[in-house]
């Protein structure tokens, strides 16, 4: 169901077309029916009963990073973004998921068939020399290669310190737990050198946003409901998330679908004020005097889902700032997204890194020998479109990590 | 319709992603950003010259309708397939081709949007001052087929002032090339600025040559607050007549404000009644005498205060707020009909007055804008355009201001464009003959009249 607001919403639209040319999808494909305008415009044609949801219906709401930046720039004040989500669950209630869209509705609302198909695509890898790197895995990550584990089986539940000065719960997601477990690792140490105790609750779920930018919204509820009540502690300082995507969905997706849904919101309104990016709880401490100099060039890509979803831009780059020695320098259109948003790099390929080109040449431009990013779909799609350059694709917190001083 | 016949060969010219006929992809080329929609049989995107030639001499052999599309930002149904037929979007030809230090000129395809083209010449030094509202969308050969205007025309003029030459395809699909590079051409009739202008009824642009200028030193962008409307018209007229030459001059009323406000948050003043932007540009030390000048000037019409922009930067978010005006006005009211009636400068107040009344009158709602420096008048009527009733009331609202641009000597359209939108006011401007000759010149380009069918000049045929 589509809230009467939102209904309200495509009247917003007055056709201005500012949304069209900061639209990366409109920026590569240069046609009406990929800018946020013409998607406005075909939601209203839908609701009006005036289109059916077809096949190119669907493929052209899907040809989307849902990266806001149309909300972000429509004078109008329209809720584009908000408008597509809810479409794009429409689209799935009414007619059921695709199949790739209903085995992720599978995997990610069950805690053992994600590993389980995880460590499946891997083995196919391992085994089979043809079969390298056609896996959706990310090459860089070390997951289920022979002799690695996921982040939450290698460190314990509960990661105490002597002497303690705060205590928080850790939010690690998917991508962290799975995939890039030194990013993980990169937050205990820190934190724990900070004085807090860092503690991973056993039974975390996925976040669900993959679930529900995809349109699966009601089956996301189970996996919200189930963080809410894992992570709803009073006994806590802050819930701590690494990854941007989670963020967003904890700290602003939850609470508006619960809304949007008809459903209780207080529970998700109540535990977003206490979620924290790593680099908002990091740039209120003194790092300074743990950290050794590193005399390296860093440049930092804004997630969409960290700069314009959580409104958090200059966090991380304080926090970089504080290494001794090492130099951030700015990208051009640091803001604009990679191309690795939503489902973009597995549905249109080729769209996506073709917006990936724009970010990997500001990147290159920057001679940096890192880039940073606190989001696993960007560092993912920048890793993979980066060609054979020898640039480290890293989240800040492990350049954090890397410079700490031994104690 | 569109025989399949017919698809199949314009999809042989540029391949089937490129020719849209789903209902989808038809329904993304109804519209611009006035109110009315119209569904075209195809899109076709063509990349280039040899592609529109193609496509032409198919169209003309087939007798197959074609309206030609930038970004459709148009304000009056000007790149709509108004009696269906193939709606040729040029946003895929959009390279920019050379940029000309050494003679300061450029050569873009028409699918530049204005605002990039800006920023690419602007990083050599160079400036292209056509500056409509809408540069960030809009594109080059929008522009010139409807010889866009904007804020900068009160010093540095419109884009008819700087377009040096063309390449077109005619409707049967021959290649004309128009004009030259040099600064001087007088060879033959102007045919650059004949096609400059005619709303995409005559010739299809495929290449324009622009002149540049000079990139100025420097600019101060300036907030003249009004607790009187009144005042700050005034201000405007004797602006102007004192010889002073602002690089723009706007004016916006409180509706305005409070929109743009509501939307980019820069602090601009609420309770104000009116404030006028005022950029100067020039070499720093004329800039600052410049400001100084048009400050003390605005606080004796009696602005309440004059705040200077103290960084480019500041600038430039003044400059992009004023640019979402008519997008942040929807904040208010969901449809918003633009007017553009322009009158001689000295009757600035006096218009803003009337137009006031006319809404009044009318019960209409009316928040002004006005690129007041060319007395052209941008009043907004805010409306909703699936109400009938108030909809008949903005007609009528519209119908009143026509009438008193008319009679004291003003235009009906500064810089939108005739389109559908007031093409039943034409004869009121234009004596018979005129129309007679306009006519004729269209049926020597367009025997067929296969281009851009519907437009301004059918209106009352």
């Amino acid at each position: 169901m589509i809230s009467k607001e939102l209904r309200e919403e495509v009247y917003k639209c007055i056709k201005c077309g500012l949304c069209l040319t900061p639209c990366p999808v409109y920026n590569l494909l240069r046609f009406e029916g990929a800018s946020p305008r013409g998607r406005v415009q075909l939601i209203k044609k839908s609701l009006e009963g005036k289109t059916e949801l077809s096949e190119n219906f669907q493929r052209l709401l899907f040809t989307c990073l849902l990266c806001e930046t149309c909300t972000a720039n429509c004078p109008s004040g329209l809720k584009t973004d908000r408008l597509m989500k809810t479409m794009r669950s429409e689209i799935q209630e009414r007619l059921g998921p695709d199949w790739p869209k209903g085995m992720l509705g599978n995997l990610l609302r069950d805690k053992r068939r994600l590993p389980f198909f995880l460590f499946c695509e891997r083995t196919r890898e391992n085994l089979f020399s043809s079969q390298k790197g056609k896996s959706d895995l990310p090459a860089d990550s070390e997951f289920f290669r022979p002799g690695s584990k996921a982040l939450r089986q290698q460190v314990p539940e509960v990661n105490p310190v002597p002497e303690v000065k705060g205590k928080v719960l850790y939010f690690t997601g998917c991508a962290t737990n799975y995939f890039y477990p030194n990013v993980g690792k990169s937050v205990i140490k820190v934190l724990n050198r900070l004085g807090m105790e860092v503690i991973l609750p056993r039974g975390q779920m996925c976040c669900g946003l993959p679930l529900f930018q995809a349109g699966g919204r009601k089956k996301a509820l189970k996996n919200i409901r189930e963080n809410l009540k894992l992570f709803n502690r009073k006994d806590v300082d802050a819930i701590v998330v690494d990854c941007a995507a989670c963020g967003a969905a904890l700290k602003k997706e939850y609470a508006l679908l619960l809304e949007e849904m008809g459903e209780d919101a207080n529970p998700a309104k109540e535990l977003a004020g206490k979620v924290m990016d790593i680099s908002q709880i990091l740039a209120r401490s003194d790092l300074g005097k743990w950290l050794k100099p590193v005399p390296q060039r860093v440049t930092y890509h804004d997630p969409c889902r960290l700069g314009r979803s959580q409104g958090v831009r200059e966090e991380p780059r304080d926090l970089l700032r504080q290494i001794p020695g090492l130099e951030l320098v700015e990208m051009a259109a640091a803001e604009e997204c990679c191309g690795g948003g939503a489902a973009l790099p597995w549905e249109h390929p080729e769209v996506a890194s073709g917006i990936s080109r724009k970010k990997i040449q500001s990147i290159k431009e920057t001679r940096a020998t890192v880039v940073a990013s606190g989001c696993p779909w960007c560092r993912r799609q920048i890793g993979e479109n980066l060609g054979p350059d020898p640039i480290r694709v890293m989240h800040p917190i492990e350049v954090i990590a890397e410079a700490l001083r031994e104690s | 319709m569109l025989s399949p016949d017919a698809v199949q060969k314009f999809i042989s010219i540029v391949g089937p992603e490129r020719c849209k006929t789903a209902r989808e992809d038809l329904l993304t080329y109804a519209y611009d950003a006035y109110v009315h929609e119209f569904l075209p049989d195809a899109v076709l995107l063509p990349q280039s010259t040899q592609e529109v030639v193609a496509i032409m001499k198919l169209a003309s052999a087939g007798n197959i309708f074609v309206t030609p599309r930038g970004a459709g930002s148009g304000l009056g149904s000007g790149s709509l397939a108004k009696k269906g037929g193939i709606v040729l979007s040029f946003s895929g030809m959009n390279r920019i081709l050379e940029i000309n230090t050494a003679n300061r000129y450029a050569v873009v395809e028409p699918g530049v949007v204005i605002a990039e083209f800006q920023r690419a010449v602007e990083k050599l030094n160079l400036f292209y001052p056509p500056d409509p509202g809408s540069a960030n969308v809009a594109t080059m050969g929008g522009a010139v087929v409807m010889n866009a205007g904007g804020m900068r025309g009160v010093k540095y003029g419109v884009t008819r002032d700087y377009v040096l030459g063309l390449e077109v395809v005619l409707p049967s699909g021959e290649v004309m090339k128009t004009g030259t590079v040099t600064a001087k051409d007088v060879t033959g009739y102007d045919l650059t600025r004949l096609i400059c202008g005619s709303e995409g009824t005559l010739a299809l642009v495929t290449k324009v040559i622009v002149r540049l200028l000079p990139k100025p030193k420097t600019k101060r962008t300036l907030q003249a607050i009004y607790n009187n409307l009144d005042d700050a018209g005034n201000t405007v007229a004797r602006i102007i007549e004192a010889g002073i030459i602002p690089a723009t001059l706007e004016l916006m009323d409180q509706t305005i404000i409070k929109a743009l406000e509501d939307f980019a948050h820069l602090g601009l003043p609420l309770d104000a009644a009116a404030v006028l932007l005022i950029d100067v540009d020039g070499e720093p030390e004329t800039v600052e005498k410049q400001a100084a000048v048009v400050a003390e000037f605005c606080k004796n019409q009696g602005a309440r205060d004059v705040r200077v922009s103290q960084s480019e930067k500041e600038n430039e978010q003044l400059w992009v707020a004023r640019r979402a005006a008519f997008g942040a006005i929807a904040r208010v009211r969901p449809t918003c009909i633009i007017e553009d009636a322009t009158v001689p400068v000295s009757l600035l107040a006096s218009a803003i007055k009337k137009i006031l009344e006319v809404g009044e009158r009318n019960r209409v709602q009316i928040a002004v804008l006005a690129h007041a420096g060319d007395g052209n008048l941008h009043p907004f009527f805010l409306c909703d355009q699936r109400d009938k009733e108030e909809m008949a009331r903005v007609e009528r609202a519209m119908d009143d201001l026509v009438d008193y641009a008319m009679s004291v000597g003003g235009t009906l359209s500064g810089e939108h464009g005739i389109g559908i939108a007031k093409a039943k006011y034409l004869p009121r401007q234009l004596s018979e003959t005129s129309l007679r000759m306009m006519r004729a010149i269209k049926k020597t380009f367009d025997p067929q009249g296969i281009l851009n069918p519907g437009s301004f000049l059918e209106h009352g045929l």
